[in-house]
C-alpha cells in the first residue's frame, strides 16, 4: 500500500519474515489471536480458555521501518484494562487467524525444494554469492494496518514473486487478561529457558495432568523444584543452587541434551540467576495444569533465558528472552491460573519431603523418577505410586 | 496385432505414469509408428492429452496392426507404474504386447545384472574381496553376463477403433493470455500452501463440509501470473513477474491483429499492479496440485528443463503444455492438460 491521502495506521518493513515466524511461532496455540498495534511495536496475545495465555511482543526495533499514527480515537478499544500500556485509548486492537499469518510467513524459503539440494543440483542456479539469499535477507516483509477495520496486509517478496495477504480483522473478544500483580510477588526466579525445557520434557514422558512448583530456602540456599503428577506415577526435577565446587560426580543426564555439553563440566555461576521469595520462612507451592505449560514448550527450547514468576494469588508468569539475529532481543510472556488445591493431602507428604541432592551435589537439572530405581529418598511419600510403577514394568 | 518395444528412458516413463496416475486409474494408450498417446479422461478434474515421440521413451519399436498399424489399450496406470518402478535399476526392459489365456496383456520383461561383489548366494563371497581371486573366480562362472530376468504382466484391453473414435481432443476457443510458467515446482510448492492455508480455514469453521478450494489462477500479456485464494479469514495472492509470454506463430495462428491476446495486451501493467487486462479461471487447489506433479519430470532427469506454457480463456478453461525436449530435438514431445474453470 502506498501512501495516499490517508496516512495509514501502521506500516512496518521487516527484512526477514523468518526471524517474526519463529517469535510468534512460540505462541502458535489458538486459532485466532489479539493483535495490538502501538507506538512502540506490535503486541500478539492468544489465550486459552482464559486460563492461560500468551502473547508476543514484536518491538519496533525488528523492523527496519515502523510508522505508527494514531488512529483517531473513534472507537475505543475493549482491552484497555491492560497494565502494560499507559494509554490503550487510542490502541488499535483487533482480532486475525494466527494459523494464516503463520502459513503466509514461512510461504517462501522454508519449502522451496531448492534449498534441500546442493547448488550445482539446483534447476535455475539464481543465487549467487552475492544475492540476498545468502544474507538470509530474501524474504522482506511489509506489514501494513490502513484504517480501523481494514484487514492487516502482509506483502513478502522475493526474487520476482510477490505475494499479498490480507487477513481479516475481527472485533476483539470480551477476554481480561489474567490478572497478574506486579506489586506482590512471591516468587521470582532465572534461569536458561533450555534448562526449563529439559525439564518439562523430562517430565512429559509420564504424560501428567498437572505440574507442581516448590520454591523455598533450604539451608539458606535457594531450592526450586517442578514436580509431575498423572495416572503413570509422578516425577521430579529439582534445581539447586550450589556455591561449593561439586564434591562427587554430576549425576548422569537423564537426557541427552546439547546444553549438558556446553555447561557441564565448567562451574555454572549460578543455576538460578535470581532467586526471590517474598518470606524466605515459607515454601511457596502451585499446581498448574501441565498441558497448558507444554504449550510454552516452543518459547523454552529457544529462550535464552526465562523468567518465572509467581503472585501471591498463584498466577505464574513466565517470561521469555528470545534472542533474535544479530544481538536483538525479543520477549515472549505466558501467564497460567493455577490450579485450586482441592484436597489438602498433598501438602502434607511434600512438605516434608527431602532434597534429593542434599544441596551439595546437583549442578544443573536432574529428573529423576521418585518411584522405582532411583526413589529411594524419598520413598516414604510415595507408597501408592509404587504400586502403578510395578504395574507397568 | 504385435507390439515390441524395449525402454530406453525408464526413469522418464516412471515418472510420467506416476503423474498420469494421480489424476485417473485408466489411461487410453494409443500405439502407432510414430507416436505413444497417453490420454486420461476422469470423471472430474483435469484431462490429460500427451503425444509422447516414440524415440522418447522406446527404441526398437514395432508396433503392427490390421487397422493402419495403430493399436489402442486401456491401460491401468497404477499397475503400469508399480511394474516400472521395479525396472528403475534395470540395465534392460522391453514392453510385449502378449496373450495369456485369452486375456490379452502387456508383459515388462527386466534385466537386472548383479553386481560382481553382490553374489550373496555364492559361498565364495569372501575370496571377492581379494581383487586377484575375483576376476579368474567370474570369468568362469560367466558372472559378467549373470543377469535376473523378471517378467511383470499388466492386463490391459484392446479397445476397438470404434470405441476410441468418438474421443477428441477438448476443442477451445482461441486464449485470452498464454504465459510460459515459472519453474513447476515453486508453483507447486506455493499453491500446495495455498490449498493448506484453504484446509485450515474450512476446519476452524466445522461445520461447512470439506468443500474444493478454489484457487483463482491468473496471467496477463505482460509477463504476470497470478495465484490467489481467499477464505473467510483471508486472502491471499502471490504474482510473479518477468515471465515470457511467447509470440504467436503467424504460420501457425491466422487474423493475429484480431487474436484475443493481442486485445489483451492492450491491457494492464508489466508490474501486475494494474486490475485490468488479466484473464483468469478457478480451479480445484487439489486437482491443481496433482498436475504440477509433473514437475518431477523436469529438473535432472532431462538434461534441459522442461519448458511449460499455459493459456487461459478467462473465465472458461485453462490449457497447461508440457514440452518435453527430444534427444534429436526434433520432434517435440508436449503433454496437454485441459483444466475447467468453475464459475464465479
Amino acid at each position: 500500500m502506498d501512501d495516499e491521502d490517508e496516512h495509514p495506521i501502521l506500516t512496518c518493513v521487516s527484512s526477514s519474515a523468518r526471524q517474526l515466524y519463529l517469535l510468534l511461532r512460540c505462541i502458535n496455540f489458538s486459532e485466532k489471536a489479539h493483535v495490538q498495534l502501538s507506538e512502540e511495536g506490535i503486541k500478539f496475545s492468544v489465550d486459552e480458555a482464559s486460563a492461560m495465555e500468551g502473547s508476543a511482543f514484536l518491538d519496533k526495533s525488528l523492523f527496519t521501518a515502523y510508522t505508527f499514527r494514531t488512529p483517531p480515537p473513534q472507537r475505543n478499544s475493549q482491552n484497555s484494562d491492560d497494565e502494560d500500556e499507559e494509554d490503550t485509548s487510542s490502541t488499535p486492537t483487533f482480532q486475525i487467524s494466527l494459523p494464516s499469518l503463520l502459513e503466509t510467513l514461512q510461504i517462501f524459503g522454508l519449502t522451496d525444494p531448492n534449498t534441500s539440494k546442493p547448488p550445482w543440483a539446483r534447476e535455475n542456479p539464481t543465487s549467487t554469492a552475492f544475492s540476498n539469499t545468502v544474507l538470509g535477507m530474501n524474504n522482506m516483509c511489509r506489514i501494513s494496518y490502513d484504517t480501523t477495520g481494514a484487514p492487516l496486509s502482509i506483502i513478502l517478496t522475493e526474487a520476482t514473486i510477490r505475494t499479498t495477504c490480507n487477513l481479516t480483522t475481527y472485533e476483539p473478544a470480551f477476554a481480561d487478561e489474567i490478572p497478574f500483580d506486579r506489586q506482590s510477588i512471591a516468587f521470582k526466579t532465572i534461569m536458561r529457558g533450555s534448562w526449563l525445557f529439559d525439564a518439562i520434557s523430562e517430565l512429559s514422558s509420564t504424560s501428567p495432568e498437572k505440574l507442581t512448583m516448590v520454591a523455598r530456602m533450604h539451608r539458606g540456599k535457594p531450592y526450586f523444584a517442578l514436580s509431575s503428577s498423572g495416572d503413570l506415577g509422578s516425577a521430579r526435577v529439582e534445581f539447586n543452587n550450589n556455591p561449593y565446587p561439586s564434591n562427587r560426580p554430576p549425576p548422569p543426564p537423564t537426557n541427552p541434551n546439547p546444553t549438558d555439553a556446553e555447561n557441564g563440566p565448567q562451574p555454572t555461576p549460578h543455576l538460578l540467576e535470581i532467586f526471590k521469595l517474598s518470606s524466605p520462612s515459607s515454601t511457596l507451592r502451585n499446581s498448574y495444569k501441565f498441558s497448558l505449560i507444554q504449550k510454552a514448550a516452543r518459547a523454552m527450547s529457544v529462550a535464552t533465558k526465562v523468567s518465572v514468576r509467581a503472585d501471591t494469588q498463584g498466577v505464574l508468569s513466565l517470561q521469555f528472552m528470545i534472542e533474535v539475529e544479530s544481538g536483538k532481543i525479543c520477549f515472549v510472556d505466558f501467564r497460567f491460573v493455577p490450579l485450586v488445591d482441592e484436597d489438602g493431602d498433598d501438602d502434607e507428604g511434600e512438605g516434608e519431603e527431602t532434597m534429593m541432592g542434599d544441596g551439595n551435589g546437583d549442578e544443573g537439572p536432574s529428573a529423576r523418577a521418585r518411584d522405582g530405581s532411583l526413589g529411594s529418598g524419598t520413598a516414604s511419600e510415595d507408597e501408592d505410586d509404587d504400586d502403578d510403577v510395578e504395574m507397568l514394568t | 496385432m504385435r507390439f515390441k518395444a524395449s525402454i530406453h528412458n525408464i526413469t522418464t516413463f516412471t515418472k510420467l505414469t506416476a503423474s498420469l496416475n494421480s489424476l485417473g486409474p485408466l489411461a487410453w494408450v494409443k500405439l502407432s509408428d510414430e507416436h505413444v498417446c497417453f490420454t486420461i479422461i476422469p470423471e472430474q478434474g483435469t484431462q490429460v492429452w500427451a503425444v509422447l515421440s516414440i524415440d522418447s521413451i522406446f527404441e526398437t519399436y514395432t508396433v503392427q496392426s490390421a487397422a493402419g498399424n495403430v493399436i489402442n489399450l486401456e491401460v491401468p496406470l497404477t499397475s503400469l507404474t508399480r511394474a516400472l518402478k521395479s525396472a528403475l535399476n534395470a540395465t534392460s526392459a522391453q514392453l510385449r504386447l502378449t496373450k495369456k489365456d485369452s486375456a490379452p496383456l502387456l508383459a515388462l520383461t527386466i534385466a537386472v545384472a548383479n553386481a560382481p561383489n553382490a553374489h550373496a548366494a555364492f559361498p565364495a563371497t569372501a575370496a571377492n574381496n581379494d581383487d586377484g581371486f575375483d576376476a579368474p573366480f567370474d570369468s568362469a562362472f560367466g558372472s559378467g553376463n549373470r543377469e535376473t530376468i523378471v517378467t511383470q504382466e499388466i492386463p490391459v484391453r484392446v479397445l476397438a477403433p470404434d470405441t476410441v473414435a468418438g474421443l477428441h481432443e477438448p476443442q477451445c476457443r482461441e486464449p485470452d493470455v498464454h504465459i510460459i510458467l515459472p519453474p513447476l515446482l515453486q508453483l507447486k510448492s506455493i499453491s500446495d500452501r495455498f490449498t493448506k492455508l484453504a484446509m485450515a480455514g474450512v476446519k476452524s469453521g466445522a461445520a461447512t463440509a470439506p468443500s474444493r478450494t478454489r484457487l483463482e489462477v491468473a496471467a496477463n500479456m505482460h509477463g504476470c501470473l497470478r495465484l490467489s485464494i481467499k477464505t473467510d479469514a483471508m486472502s491471499i495472492s502471490s504474482v510473479w513477474t518477468d515471465l515470457n509470454n511467447p509470440e504467436l506463430d503467424p504460420s501457425q495462428v491466422t487474423g493475429i491483429a484480431e487474436h484475443p491476446s493481442t486485445r489483451m495486451k492492450q491491457l494492464g501493467t508489466a508490474d501486475g499492479r494494474s486490475d485490468e487486462g488479466w484473464a483468469s479461471v478457478r480451479i480445484d487447489g487439489r486437482d491443481w496440485g496433482k498436475v504440477m506433479s509433473v514437475g518431477r519430470l523436469g529438473g535432472r532427469v532431462i538434461a534441459c528443463e522442461c519448458e511449460c506454457a499455459l493459456c487461459f480463456c478467462h473465465d472458461h478453461a485453462l490449457i497447461l503444455y508440457v514440452y518435453l525436449p527430444s534427444d534429436n530435438g526434433e520432434d517435440e514431445s508436449v503433454l496437454t492438460y485441459y483444466v475447467s474453470s468453475y464459475s464465479a
